[in-house]
């Protein structure tokens, strides 16, 4: 029921009022429990000295990176890309482990204790809404966005309305739209007045973590395996040696023995 | 971004999954076939119906997602101007006032002593025959007027009066003189209407005085306001707090509190002595052209600069800009002004900025007069005429205060009056929807008001603190479960109607109050049989049909002729920034400056002020809003925290000449340093709210009764307090 191709969030902090509304709708659309959230605010808060003040605020949930690390991360197969962005989870395949947590640079994906031992369900992240994208509505935090700080729509689409409000308003806005490549390009595409480091988001390299060791796990049989010949070699070498020394020692023990006996 | 469902797609979900199940018996009948014969849910019980939030007095259109009989998400209606489909972080939470474990379900009569909290389950008959006969009895031993009536501001409000005014009580209560009173006052007197109409899409220069559109989210407004700095708007904003509007300001000025009027004036000063509105054009609309000079001219910025702390040259430049965007320059009416007793002054500075900059008087002027009047187009049950009232109102309207209209009233005056028993002693008080324990300022007094009571009867969905020192408290039906008077709005009546049935015997007001109403003896004010009669009498006119509104969620109303040229409902018929009524009251027929009151020693001014989370004092107990909002605190500037000794989240005493009360510390760099802000509507006394009770502090114990002599606006900024460690 819908042609978005890549579905993508773009949120702007500059439009930001911090009201929660999205975390209630994120909440209630989704029965998450009262002592739970997939959403969270971010960022410094209220910076400076009195009075000359700043406010560095954000809302974020999962990035739904176009490189998950949970993925990448996960021995099971839990996790999923979907081919149009969003970033699935299966309870039924999950073991629990806890290696997502671990890998996800933005410390997304979390425990929950309770489900986990009854249901099986032991990671808790946003999912997306599927059941709401998938019959053409935004998700649950966008669409009841007051000051339209969250946008929904097709991830080109996204990226070109952020880069126009960034040159429209070059004197508010870092020249910079998060997200876009960091940790291989994201799904949830963020706009800043501050540094992006006063919002809490790590700086990542354009490569995304997991493909770099991704890279270096495809390496692991051939090493593996590289690392056993050595491995072999060198412990032939070492029995060899060992044999020798001992042919050679032999007569020493023998003789620095033989006098104690003789004793 | 525009919504990517429309009213018709969410129909279309409803219709599309229809499969012919057989309904199961946990659908409730009567929500459920309606909403299934306009096709807003199918068989199983699922789909949108749509109706109206009240989670604040906003209003916003909503969609109402249901399943198997019970709300499970609300969205923005984007048919409806107040949400254009969005929904604040309340709205998002609407559900969960619904589904408070707190509800109370059936009528309770007291069995403790008052403020115990002893309770006894009873019918409504037996509630409602109870609450008619003692207030009969009142009005045989006392007359009418010994019975007081008190409700904040709701669409069911009509009925409230035909109760109220029917009875023959002149004692009616609302929250107004503890809100708006100054602003609707000045803006009556200035321009003939009570709250003119904000335009954003040309704005450019917005000023707002102390109006925290941000935090006290008014949906659509907020947003307007948001797409207009986005456009490139310029936003001042005057507040001792930096605020989250503050934040999005392109200048923040944190003025000296109860100063405000003298940065305005000092700015109309400016303007008028350096001509820089065009008068010509100005005089043919306003009255006062001519004498505005001198009236002003000793409002010079270097004057303002003493008074407020900021600086001449800000307030000059500031005056200049202002000027500059002409009939594109918005000075914002505001909301609740309730700060100083010299509010009015400040709203009537408001009035004239915005009269000079021709904005209400200027096609695609950013502000407008063109307010419809409510319920025009639609009819309503007939009634007979009002029996004619002649005792004095307690709250002193007119008698006291002369300029407050009828209709705002002086509630903390009313307070007084039944401590003092002076006109006469009131002994019996109806509430709805209203929690004046906590709204009132001095509380010890409001608590002293109610033991003078001979009965008090509440209305609310839940054990509010007042209905916690009731004697009877009928239940109500939640604004998800019933339906009320239609609301026009922008040439549409829209419909708030039940999205799921009553849980347990809640009612709605509508109910009620022709239940009350008939074993009062007043039955011909409540000519209807039921709800939907109700709204089918009003709808009768426009010939449309309450099955067809209860689908689309609203009924056009045939357009309102315009008015040619722009004119005023002023005695002069102009916009009078010099004012002949304020003058034969006894009243400065100028906006003028009036000295407020400043703190002594060690002492502070108190703040208040809204947080986006939570409405006044009703919703603390929804446990989504407790859920995501912050732990109330007392604001403190973080250095004076620091030179007094204080480290964050110390727990500290709050101190004022009329009370006391405990609050953790937030130290920050956020607030003046002469003030504290203290999160308001916490502190509750009723054990009823087991979510809310024993969180925060309530203000209402610390707030002095000043009243502002013109608009009888309470002064809710005037009180000073002094903090120490706990």
């Amino acid at each position: 029921m819908t042609d978005i191709k890549h579905h993508a969030y773009l949120f702007d902090a500059v439009r930001c009022i911090g009201c929660r509304a999205c975390m209630v709708a994120c909440s209630v659309e989704n029965n998450i429990e009262m002592d739970k959230t997939r959403i969270w605010v971010a960022g410094r808060g209220v910076m400076g000295e009195y009075p000359i003040l700043e406010r560095a605020s954000m809302v974020y949930h999962c990035m739904h990176c176009n490189e998950p690390d949970c993925l990448s991360a996960c021995p099971v197969g839990a996790y999923s890309k979907r081919s149009d962005g969003p970033v699935e989870y299966d309870p039924k395949k999950c073991i629990g482990c806890r290696y997502c947590m671990n890998a996800c640079p933005f410390g997304v994906p979390h425990f929950d204790y309770d489900k986990g031992l009854i249901e099986g369900a032991f990671i808790d992240k946003c999912t997306f809404c599927p059941q709401r994208i998938d019959n053409g509505q935004e998700p649950a935090c966008v669409a009841t966005c007051p000051t339209d700080a969250l946008e929904y729509g097709e991830r080109d689409e996204l990226l070109k309305i952020a880069h126009e409000r960034i040159a429209a308003h070059p004197d508010r806005y870092i020249d910079h739209v998060y997200g876009e490549f960091e940790n291989g390009g994201t799904s949830y595409l963020i706009l800043s007045h501050v540094p992006f480091s006063e919002l809490g988001l790590p700086a990542l390299p354009e490569e995304p973590v997991n493909e770099i060791s991704e890279k270096v796990m495809e390496m692991t049989i051939p090493f593996a395996l590289g690392w056993g010949v050595v491995l072999t070699a060198v412990a032939a070498g070492v029995h060899l040696y060992n044999k020798k020394t001992e042919t050679k020692a032999k007569p020493t023990e023998t003789h620095e023995e033989e006098p104690e006996v003789n004793k | 971004m525009t919504q990517t469902i429309s009213r018709r797609d969410f129909l279309k979900l409803g219709a599309a999954a229809g499969a012919a199940l057989a309904a199961g018996s946990f659908i409730p009948p009567q929500v459920a076939q309606a909403a299934r014969d306009a096709k807003l849910i199918n068989a199983d019980g699922d789909g949108y119906i749509p109706s109206m939030c009240e989670m604040c007095v906003w209003r916003c259109g909503l969609l109402a997602k249901v399943k198997d009989g019970r709300v499970v998400k609300l969205d923005g209606n984007p048919e409806h101007p107040h949400s254009k489909g969005n929904l604040c972080p309340r709205g998002q939470s609407g559900l969960m006032n619904t589904y408070d474990p707190d509800r109370v379900l059936t009528p309770l009569i007291r069995v403790g002593k008052r403020g115990e909290g002893k309770f006894r389950k009873a019918s409504w008959e037996e509630a409602l025959d109870l609450t008619a006969s003692k207030m009969l009895e009142v009005k045989e031993k006392y007359g009418p007027e010994g019975m007081i009536f008190s409700s904040t501001h709701n669409l069911s409000q009509v009925q409230f009066e035909n109760l109220l005014y029917g009875f023959g009580s002149p004692n009616y209560g609302t929250q107004r003189s503890l809100c708006f009173n100054a602003m609707i006052t000045a803006f009556l007197l200035t321009y003939g209407v009570e709250e003119p109409a904000r335009k954003y899409d040309d704005v450019e220069f917005i000023l707002l005085v102390g109006r925290n559109l941000m935090e006290a989210i008014s949906t659509s407004e907020t947003s307007e306001l948001s797409h207009a700095i986005d456009r490139g708007a310029k936003l001042v904003y005057l507040d001792p707090r930096y605020t989250k509007t503050a934040s999005k300001a392109a200048e923040w000025i944190p003025i000296r509190p109860g100063t405000d009027s003298a940065f305005l004036l000092a700015m109309i000063h400016v303007i008028v002595m350096n001509e820089l509105a065009d008068c010509d054009f100005v005089k043919q609309y306003v009255i006062g052209c001519d004498g505005i000079q001198d009236a002003m001219r000793r409002y010079t910025p270097e004057w303002a600069e003493a008074i407020t702390g900021v600086p001449a040259a800000t307030i000059e430049r500031i005056a200049r800009e202002y000027a500059a965007a002409k009939h594109n320059a918005l000075a914002h009416p505001g909301w609740r002004t309730s700060n100083f007793v010299n509010s009015f002054q400040t709203e009537r500075a408001i009035a004239t900025l915005n009269a000079l900059s021709g904005n209400v008087f200027t096609e695609g002027g950013c502000l407008s007069t063109d307010v419809t009047e409510e319920g025009s187009g639609l009819a309503k049950p007939p009634q007979p005429p009002y029996p004619r009232i002649s005792a004095l109102r307690l709250d002193g309207t007119p008698w006291k205060y002369p300029l407050v209209p009828l209709k705002l009233g002086v509630f903390q005056e009313l307070r007084d009056a039944i401590i003092t028993g002076q006109p006469y002693q009131a002994h019996g008080w109806f509430i709805a929807r209203q929690n004046p324990i906590l709204a009132l300022p001095d509380r010890n007094k409001t608590l002293l008001a109610f033991g003078k009571m001979d009965f008090i009867a509440t209305v609310d969905i839940i054990m509010n603190d007042t209905a916690w020192f009731s004697d009877v408290v009928l239940p109500e039906a939640s604004y998800l479960e019933r339906y009320d008077p239609l609301l026009p709005l922008d040439g549409r009546a829209y419909i708030r109607q039940p999205v799921i049935e009553p849980q347990g015997e809640a009612r709605s007001a509508l109910w009620i109050y022709k239940q009350l109403g008939e074993r009062l003896g007043l039955g011909d004010y409540f000519q209807y049989e039921d709800e939907e009669d109700y709204i089918r009498q009003q709808l009768k006119p426009l010939g449309i049909s309450l099955e067809e509104v209860k689908e689309k969620g609203y009924a056009e109303m045939p357009e309102e002729e315009k008015k040619n040229g722009f004119t005023f409902n002023t005695p002069s018929g102009k916009i009078e920034v010099y004012s002949e009524t304020l003058k034969n009251a006894g009243f400065p027929a100028w906006p003028t400056w009036e000295e407020p009151p400043i703190p002594g020693e060690n002492e502070f001014y108190l703040l208040t002020g809204k947080v986006a989370q939570h409405t006044q004092f009703g919703t603390q107990n929804n446990q989504l809003l407790h859920k995501y909002s912050d732990e109330p605190r007392l604001w403190m500037n973080a250095k004076t925290a620091v030179s007094l000794g204080f480290t964050d989240g110390d727990w500290v005493e709050i101190t004022s000449k009329v009370g006391k009360v405990h609050s953790k510390l937030l130290a920050t760099e956020a607030i003046r340093p002469d003030c504290v802000y203290l999160t308001p509507g916490f502190g509750h006394l009723s054990k009823g709210l087991t979510t809310a009770f024993g969180i925060g502090a309530s203000d209402s114990v610390l707030h002095e009764t000043y009243t502002d002599p013109i608009s009888g606006g309470q002064a809710l900024s005037q009180t000073f307090v002094k903090v120490k460690k706990a």
